[in-house]
């Protein structure tokens, strides 16, 4: 049998923007695309978009957000390394349309952070309240975006408080503002 | 050195019911091989339990190509429990080929390797009852069985006591407590489903399901490494606290420590050997799977622990002049009667009130409603009944699939959310002898032996029992006054998909319609015993895994003591 080690070094393309914990001392294992680096599935265009889309799906706050924790690289790997030809096609076409919508008054990427962020939102309302069919692409996307979010490091342990090893079990804890989970 | 060829007992298969055998024997004094056909785990090595969410790309998930290339018949039938960092717990389709015959579905699923699917079972862990061991006799189906539930009971109680149960005490007559650790206590939303459904419904109960998970961790479990669940939900990649139960974890390790086991991987069985003069299985024949070579072991008694279908296919393999139709295969039951538990019925729904609550751990196991129909309730227009398994849990941010953007959508994920319940039955599967696997006439493996074959189709009762059980989890959500309650059309999982496989060498009184006595020792060769699923005369609702245990454990003391006076 292929020990761990051998699995993970086969599995190690790049070492992106979020360095891995070494739970069991083995090297940092990440296959997102590094901050800054030319995508290996995303044109530079569309780098730029998803990147833009990120931060405002989940923005800095007092944790880190989409860009700190370089959510469009892990979506990048995503797409070069697990995602078919089906799924990888279905995903840049569903791109081409969120940017398609979102620049029917000029280009999505030259409007200020408010409008932006306007004009996504009125785009995601579309796509959740009222379940837009055409917007089922947007709504994987964000998908996408927000379990990458959660799966790194930072999303993980400092936005949403996520413990390793629990080692007790609660049924039932009265929510507080801050609580792991 | 030369490798030891002669033991007291070979037992074929590590997994859940191979490692209870090989501990037992080996406690006895017995010396005894374990061959295991797949590689070997180490667990420091191979579990990869304790991989933080970042340390896995890609959500741990298997690359899409990769399923469709290797993993197509595993991968969805078990989604849930095959990821990128334990994907070589299961086998590869395209390597380990099966077919089934025109018109039926069968999902093998399967892991080849040291404890085989003990260290990807799902761990849920019940007793049979009284009436599981009556019921064919009292409604004239197939055979009775040859042993009852007192039979068995004792038995039960000292596997129970070494695996080690998180349950609660019940006092089921039709779902007996077992030896049991502190349960994982329900939530509030669970407590309160409970109560409306046993005031709307007196005779159905709600109860923790019942798991192979440490709580309280006894001094031999302890002695073996083992120590209290840490409540990760890593379960399907391995537990490097031991802490739930596999062969890997607890029996193997006590087998180990009595200095008679010798454990061979990679040993692939092709064939028992028969001696007609001693009317004795005499030789164990295998094929190693990395180097092709054939060896043969011998040894006094042989169990048999491959899985039901690889236990029946290798009796079917071992042909010669006084078994032209396999090894103990007078009665020609091997391979028939395959069982397995049908699902796909259910419901879900969301409870109001608990918005302000949620949990602390990953918890292994939720709520189990255990058989109503036929037991306490007597108006069902089908035989037999079972069980819901499920629970109810914040729905949390759904991956992303609400509504908004920004700082509000980010931090609403720290937030609960309504908490939605969800149960499904587990139904008993009649059985019936055109249920079979049969070796495929001219197609092999890699190896040379021949494939399975599988031609399993549900019954008419089958097909009631679901629609009736999706009827009764709508009822009893509503009993419960959830809302937006939803249940898709039933569904029936493909057999094979519960992987509770079964039946495919039943024990029974008659050599001539079964193929093992109520010890699992074969009617026809003495020094045979098969204690894997295939001995199940009936399915019952019950994770069966327990029973594989016990029933090996009885075998095991059994035929260690026919060895002690000689008659074997």
């Amino acid at each position: 049998m292929k020990t761990r080690r051998d699995f993970l070094r086969e599995l190690i393309i790049s070492v992106g923007g979020v360095t891995a914990l070494t739970a069991c001392g083995d090297a940092p294992v990440v296959v997102a695309t590094a901050t800054g680096e030319p995508g290996r599935f995303y044109t530079p265009e569309e780098m730029e978009l998803v990147s833009r889309l990120s931060e405002l799906i989940i923005p800095r706050t007092e944790t880190p957000g989409a860009l700190d924790v370089n959510v469009p690289g892990y979506v990048d790997g995503l797409m070069a390394d697990w995602a078919s030809e089906e799924t990888q096609d279905a995903h840049r076409r569903a791109l081409a349309e969120i940017d398609r919508r979102l620049s029917a008054d000029g280009s999505f990427m030259a409007l200020d952070e408010t409008e932006a962020e306007r004009s996504l939102a009125e785009l995601d309302r579309s796509a959740f309240e009222e379940a837009a069919e055409d917007l089922g692409g947007y709504r994987t996307f964000k998908g996408y975006v927000t379990r990458s979010y959660f799966a790194t490091e930072g999303g993980a342990q400092e936005e949403l408080q996520w413990v390793g090893v629990p080692g007790r079990w609660d049924p039932d804890v009265l929510v507080t503002d801050r609580q792991g989970v | 050195m030369a490798e030891a060829t002669e033991f007291d007992a070979i037992v074929v298969g590590s997994g859940m019911s191979g490692g209870m055998s090989a501990k037992e024997l080996c406690e006895r004094g017995l010396r005894v091989l374990v061959l295991e056909r797949g590689p070997e785990i180490v667990p420091e090595r191979d579990y990869s339990d304790q991989l933080a969410p970042w340390e896995t790309p890609n959500f741990d998930n298997v690359s899409q190509d990769e399923i469709k290339q290797h993993y197509f018949r595993q991968y969805p039938g078990v989604p849930y429990a095959l990821k990128e960092s334990n994907k070589d717990f299961w086998v590869k389709d395209d390597e380990h080929p099966y077919e089934e015959a025109e018109g039926t579905r069968y999902e093998w699923l399967r892991g080849y390797h040291t404890a085989g699917r003990s260290i990807m079972w799902s761990r849920q862990t019940y007793r049979l009852g009284p009436q599981d061991f009556e019921a064919n006799l009292r409604e004239g189906v197939a055979i009775d069985w040859p042993v009852r539930y007192e039979d068995i009971a004792p038995w039960y109680e000292k596997v129970e006591t070494f695996v080690g149960i998180a349950g609660s005490e019940e006092g089921l007559s039709q779902l007996p407590d077992s030896v049991f650790q502190p349960a994982f206590e329900l939530t509030e939303a669970e407590k309160a489903f409970k109560q409306g459904v046993e005031t709307a419904f007196p005779g159905r109960n709600v109860i923790p399901a019942r798991v192979a998970h440490l709580t309280d961790a006894t001094e031999e479990q302890r002695s073996l490494g083992r120590s209290n669940c840490q409540l990760r939900n890593r379960c399907h990649h391995g537990c490097v606290f031991r802490a739930y139960f596999s062969s890997l974890n607890a029996t193997l390790p006590a087998a180990e420590r009595t200095g008679n086991l010798t454990m061979v991987h990679n040993a692939i069985v092709q064939s028992l050997e028969f001696d007609s003069e001693t009317n004795r299985v005499s030789g164990v024949r295998i094929v190693d799977a990395e180097t092709n070579e054939a060896r043969t072991y011998s040894s006094r008694i042989v169990f048999l622990n491959a899985s039901a279908i690889a236990s029946a296919m290798i009796l079917l393999q071992s042909t010669s002049e006084s078994f032209p139709n396999g090894l103990a295969n007078r009665s020609d039951q091997v391979g028939r009667n395959l069982m397995d538990h049908v699902s796909g019925a259910g419901a879900a729904g969301i409870m109001r009130g608990f918005d302000d609550r949620k949990v602390f751990g990953r918890r292994p196991g939720g709520i189990y409603i255990p058989r109503y129909a036929n037991v306490t309730e007597n108006d069902k227009p089908y035989s037999r009944g079972f069980g819901y398994q499920g629970g109810a849990s914040p729905l949390g941010n759904a991956n992303g699939q609400i509504p908004g953007i920004g700082r509000e959508f980010k931090e609403s994920h720290r937030r609960p959310g309504p908490w939605r319940i969800s149960i499904g039955a587990f139904g008993e599967q009649l059985p019936n002898p055109n249920n079979r696997v049969t070796l495929h006439p001219t197609r092999r493996d890699r190896w040379g032996n021949p494939i399975a074959v599988f031609e399993v189709r549900y019954s008419r009762n089958e097909e009631i029992m679901l629609e009736e059980a999706r009827t009764d989890a709508i009822a009893m959500l509503e009993a419960a006054g959830c809302e937006q309650i939803s249940s898709g059309p039933v569904n029936l999982t493909n057999p094979g998909n519960r992987i509770h496989e079964m039946g495919s060498a039943r024990m029974g009184r008659d050599p001539a319609d079964s193929v093992l006595n109520g010890w699992c020792q074969a009617h026809d060769v003495p020094n045979l015993f098969i204690t894997d699923g295939a001995f199940m005369t009936s399915a019952a609702c019950q994770n069966p895994s327990l029973t594989y245990m016990a029933f090996s454990a009885r075998a095991a003391n059994y035929a260690a003591d026919l060895l002690a006076e000689g008659v074997l």
